[in-house]
């Protein structure tokens, strides 16, 4: 069934999945092109800045280096859309205006199709809000939520628990054959953003006359985050006084990095013991970790570690934690049946 | 999974498939059909009704103007709803009007109206003046006189109910967004403004998704030393063509008591000392409604004006006089605000968007803000106030 309906579905339309998250957003579109952006939308602050970064409106890094010239936005705060201003909700249209148009051959060329996975937490809240900012560039669309999308991505429906973690959010769900409902899914705050704030808090006590940011710090964490043994010291260049000077921050990564195991694990445990006991063990052994906080270093195994007290598991990690959410969209979006999107 | 066989794996694909697209279905469909709330003969009697009692407010609204035309717009404003109401009386559309078919607990705020009177000049225990006595009889019959100045009492605390909650969800728009989703962010974001603005007390009367009575409601405005109520709610009006937005006040229907009991009183008799209670409870009574359609006035005013911003065909439905229970039954000056008609397609859109939420709240806040600035200016006039009343009876 899926095979037949993607192929008539290539001739004239577009279709695309959608990962909308806090820190990056990502598009994969069915004529094979993947792209991704911070997910950050800067307006020109004036009429010089707008003459000095040449454009009306910049995104992802593009935008993080002109900040200065920018009113910036990183609209999905948390994963759900940041209140407070009509901006935001402006910048969520205009990301993924974006990131359209980044995989479109032509402009105005056929219909688009889209499916976009959102935060599990926001496709709660403000899931209406959230349509309507994509409705206006996609014909036909989908909403789901991410873990689900990322599940489908790598076909594990059944029997399975995917936990995504993300910049603002962790994304816990189970699967378990149909549409995970809010009780197969729970949220954790203490994700990416978090580990970096730790490390910058721990990083400003032991540094005090080091000059570092918030940038810095995640570009760290994106580089060696680790969990457990250190291979070898983790050393990294900052300035102090303007001069470049190596810091030794092996123990304040691991510390920040650890910080956010206790409430990923806790979760983990609860989720899987609200299951039915029968199916337990299948769950432990099927736990998928994906997302930009997969790639810390040792926590896929020491996840196995602790879940291995409660009988054997097995942890894996996706493939392209950048795409995962988005390939999953599109696997979804392909298979839906046609007639399913002519409805909608 | 892998123990599945492919056929297994293809029908439970098919399965997911099929329960995403209902679930969107439901989230935003436009092919569910807006069903009509309640459509019936009563609901066509209650809308010609309605106009009837907006024509009437028209009415009375270009009599004041000719009789008070030089004063300030908007104090005119607030002023007009209190003669509104008398002129109203004789329409049985204050009756008909009630939403809320629970029975009308009569006497409930009759029990603590003292704290109102917080001056400690007013304690039972002192030996009465019959001077002073005859002096707040005069007030009380006196339009012009808020008591709230003539007592000087300041408000700390207060209250924000958001409507419905838990298993009452209140009206649902086209798209099923709850009227208590929207009222209960709305009443967080309130409480949060109201914090910021002033050094108020605001409670909520629930913060979470959950059912409560109006009774519980009513009695928790009551237990705390509450000094305004404000309670929000969204209409569903499916037949209007325009989104429309209203506040209400409660309002007892005629007040003969108090003319009666200001004409013993006026005679000066012995019998003043019997009906000092009864007198104490009118003189809440009274400032109860001064304050609530004062509050009203303001609010409205406010959330009218901006919305209409945003809203060309926004219906301006006013200020009205209606017996909920919640405006009755608490003893602190009460509105009630229906924010607006979450049956408009586009309004229930817009009121899913955060911003515009935060708006509607600016726009409550600034309506509030309004009310209680103009209300400590009266404060600070009260001593003048009283002494002048004073004077003119003596």
């Amino acid at each position: 069934m899926p095979k037949k309906s993607a192929e008539k579905v290539v001739d004239e339309k577009l279709v695309v999945g959608i990962d909308l998250g806090t820190s990056r957003s990502a598009i994969s579109a069915i004529n094979g092109k993947k792209k991704w952006v911070e997910s950050y939308v800067g307006w020109p602050k004036d009429f010089i800045a707008r003459k000095v970064v040449g454009e009306p409106i910049l995104f992802g890094e593009e935008a993080v280096q002109h900040r200065l010239s920018l009113d910036l936005y990183r609209p999905l705060k948390n994963g759900v859309i940041k209140e407070g201003t009509a901006r935001d909700e402006e910048a969520v249209k205009e990301l993924i205006r974006h990131l359209i148009s980044l995989v479109q051959a032509k402009k105005d060329a056929g219909k688009i199709r889209a499916v976009v996975g959102v935060p599990a937490e926001s496709f709660k809240v403000n899931k209406v809000a959230l349509k309507k900012a994509v409705a206006e560039y996609a014909d036909s669309l989908l909403v789901v939520s991410e873990p689900f999308a990322v599940a489908y991505g790598v076909n594990a429906l059944d029997n399975a628990m995917v936990i995504d973690i993300g910049a603002g959010t962790v994304d816990f769900c189970i699967m378990h054959g149909t549409v995970p409902s809010e009780e197969d899914q729970r949220t954790v705050l203490t994700a990416g953003d978090y580990i970096d704030q730790q490390l910058f808090n721990f990083l400003e006590e032991r540094y005090p006359h080091s000059d570092f940011n918030l940038n810095m710090v995640r570009r760290f964490k994106e580089q060696f985050s680790f969990i457990g043994d250190a291979g070898k010291p983790v050393k990294v260049d900052i300035p102090v006084d303007g001069r470049p000077t190596t810091h030794d921050i092996t123990e304040e990564l691991k510390r920040a990095c650890e910080s956010i195991l206790p409430a990923l694990v806790e979760s983990t445990l609860e989720l899987i013991a609200k299951f039915d006991p029968e199916y337990q063990d299948i769950i432990r052994k099927n736990i998928i970790l994906a997302g930009g906080g997969s790639q810390i270093e040792g926590l896929a195994e020491y996840l196995e570690n602790v879940l291995d007290e409660y009988g054997p598991s097995k942890v894996r990690v996706v493939e392209d934690p950048l795409f995962s959410g988005a390939d999953g969209a599109l696997a979804l979006a392909q298979d839906m049946p046609e007639d399913y999107w002519t409805d909608l | 999974m892998a123990t599945r066989n492919p056929a297994d794996s293809i029908r439970l694909k098919n399965a997911i498939l099929r329960g995403v697209y209902d679930d969107n279905l439901r989230i935003a469909s436009e092919r569910q059909e807006p069903k009509p709330i309640r459509q019936n003969s009563r609901r066509k009697s209650l809308v010609l009704l309605l106009m009837l009692s907006l024509i009437a407010g028209g009415l009375s609204l270009t009599g004041l103007f000719s009789e008070k035309g030089g004063e300030d717009s908007h104090q005119a404003f607030a002023v007009a709803t209190v003669h509104q109401k008398e002129q109203l009386q004789p329409l049985p559309t204050v009756e008909i009007q009630v939403p809320v078919p629970v029975p009308v607990p009569v006497n409930t705020f009759s029990a603590t109206t003292s704290y109102i009177l917080r001056p400690p000049e007013l304690s039972a225990a002192e030996p009465l003046d019959q001077e002073r006595l005859l002096d707040y009889s005069l007030i009380l019959n006196d339009d012009q006189v808020r008591l709230s100045s003539v007592f000087g009492l300041d408000v700390q605390t207060i209250v924000i109910d958001p409507g419905h909650g838990g298993k009452d969800p209140g009206a649902v728009g086209v798209l099923k967004t709850k009227e208590k989703d929207i009222v209960l962010d709305i009443a967080k974001r309130l409480q949060k403004e109201l914090r910021q603005n002033g050094k108020y007390n605001v409670l909520l009367t629930r913060d979470v998704d959950t059912t409560v009575s109006l009774a519980e409601r009513v009695e928790f405005a009551n237990a705390g030393r509450t000094d305004l109520f404000i309670s929000l709610h969204v209409n569903a009006l499916p037949q209007k063509r325009f989104n429309v937005t209203e506040t209400y006040y409660y309002g007892p229907p005629s007040d003969p008591e108090t003319l009666r009991l200001a004409e013993q009183e006026n005679r000066s008799s012995g019998m003043m000392t019997k009906d000092f209670e009864n007198m104490i409870k009118k003189i809440g009574n009274t400032f109860k409604e001064q304050e609530s359609a004062n509050l009203a006035s303001a609010i409205q005013y406010s959330l009218f004006t901006n919305v209409k911003k945003y809203d060309k065909n926004i219906a301006d439905a006013g200020i009205k006089i209606a017996p909920f229970v919640v405006l009755l039954g608490v003893d602190a000056p009460a509105v009630l605000v229906e924010i607006s008609c979450i049956t408009k397609k586009e309004e229930e859109l817009k009121l899913n968007m955060p911003a515009y939420r935060e708006e509607i709240t600016t726009f409550l806040t600034q309506g509030t803000i309004r009310y209680l600035e103009r209300r400590n200016l009266h404060v600070l006039k009260g001593e003048e106030n009283a002494q002048e009343v004073r004077r003119k009876s003596s």
